[in-house]
């Protein structure tokens, strides 16, 4: 039995995370179509503030805040930061306007897919790979054998383990990023 | 988190913060500006006050508002004076970004290209739309001067608000001027005296003949040129006009 990782987990992910991009492409376009442009502008706030929001987990963690059960503070962390991203990119739209803004989105990009990478992949994936790794052992596989029937399964775990590594650094860049983006607005922008 | 992971994320924020500060026109700038502005591209406080945005004050620090239209900016006379612009002393209150958005980003959607509103002229100015807006040359516009308001809405200029057939139908034997049934191009009142039959005293005999005594207001029953005259709709009476 292979554990399919590419197919059964890795695949997946990838729609999923391409369902938030074109969900939000589709809004902004929606936005566009009947010339409510000005509703993307203001979806920024909500965004930021959910995604603020879903940092509880965060600070629970790591013991910052003794409030929460951390199971639950997970699952709304998973939701408010992927329902605040979907906000945010919106906002974006598709005006390649602030170098800055910019960045601070493509930090958030990366930052939700290396969070969805540990929600969807890591868990699910050493799950199946221990299954069928079992499934062998019960087979009567030897262990060397095994290890070279999940060859390519393994080096993919590996790298998806790397890939989660990513995302606490730039969860500080998306945060500096945005915090400057925001700042920037307070700064000059007249709020009318 | 790994030192030299930490050091090298620092590093390019730094980087980053630095180019802010380089290029704020590209870093944090919604769009390029508008090309007289472009000198004002990396002097972002020229026109924006820090928290508050924009401000029509620093705007007037170079636009002089008895100039605009008139003078540039160091007080030459305008070689043409753009009729569009000229309107700016007769606005009611000073507030550049209700009409003017510099940067290209914010214009980009229909909506957020701020129409210009008329409720910002004084009321005088406001009525006279020809002291900004030239009549359209088209044979219909031709036959016409003044009250534009009676077709148009200031909102925006099509659609015409304005239906003719409501009121009566033009049809191949009423296609004629404006001004044979609006005198003076006054569309507020008509008349159907001056053609053909329609004379007051062979219309007064035929009505008086029908025992109808209330026929000042043609176009109450006559809403087409069909033999058959029909009574107006409950709706539509409150909108009769007077008959010369």
């Amino acid at each position: 039995m292979q554990a399919k990782l590419v197919s059964r987990e890795v695949l997946p992910f990838l729609f999923s995370f391409a369902a938030l991009v074109i969900g939000a492409l589709l809004l902004d376009g929606l936005l566009h179509l009947f010339d409510a442009v000005w509703i993307g502008r203001w979806l920024g706030i909500p965004g930021t503030l959910l995604i603020v929001a879903s940092f509880a987990y965060s600070l629970r963690k790591r013991g910052l805040i003794r409030v929460g059960q951390p199971a639950r503070l997970l699952l709304l962390h998973q939701r408010m930061a992927w329902l605040g991203s979907l906000l945010v990119l919106v906002h974006a739209g598709i005006h390649f306007n602030a170098i800055l803004a910019w960045l601070a989105v493509w930090a958030m990009l990366i930052d939700v897919g290396s969070g969805m990478t540990g929600k969807f992949l890591l868990e699910r994936s050493r799950r199946r790979l221990e299954q069928a790794r079992q499934h062998l052992r019960d087979q009567g596989v030897c262990a060397e054998e095994i290890e070279e029937r999940l060859y390519r399964d393994s080096l993919t775990f590996d790298v998806i383990k790397q890939w989660r590594a990513v995302h606490l650094p730039i969860t500080l860049v998306f945060a500096v990023l945005a915090t400057s983006h925001i700042v920037a607005i307070f700064l000059f922008w007249g709020w009318q | 988190m790994k030192r030299w992971l930490l050091a090298l994320i620092v590093a390019n924020l730094a980087l980053v913060a630095a180019l802010t500060f380089a290029y704020p026109h590209l870093m944090v700038g919604p769009g390029t500006l508008v090309s007289g502005h472009a000198e004002l591209a990396t002097d972002c406080f020229a026109c924006h006050a820090p928290l508050r945005g924009a401000r029509s004050e620093r705007c007037v620090t170079c636009h002089a508002l008895p100039d605009i239209g008139l003078r540039t900016t160091q007080g030459l006379p305008l070689a043409r004076r753009g009729a569009k612009t000229a309107f700016h002393q007769d606005l009611i209150e000073q507030d550049c970004m209700a009409c003017h958005s510099d940067h290209l980003g914010p214009r980009q959607g229909r909506r957020s290209r701020k129409p210009f509103s008329h409720a910002l002229l004084r009321v005088p100015v406001r009525e006279l739309c020809e002291s900004c807006h030239k009549a359209p040359s088209d044979a219909l516009h031709r036959q016409i001067s003044g009250n534009c308001k009676q077709c148009h809405s200031q909102e925006r200029w099509t659609p015409a608000t304005f239906d003719h057939e409501k009121f009566f139908v033009l049809d191949r034997d009423h296609t004629t001027q404006c001004v044979t049934c609006h005198v003076d191009s006054d569309f507020s009142r008509y008349t159907c005296y001056g053609c053909h039959e329609h004379r007051p005293d062979k219309v007064r005999r035929e009505h008086i003949e029908e025992g109808i005594r209330e026929f000042d207001n043609c176009v109450e029953c006559h809403r087409d040129a069909s033999d058959e005259p029909r009574r107006p709709r409950g709706a539509e009476s409150g909108r009769r006009r007077k008959r010369d």
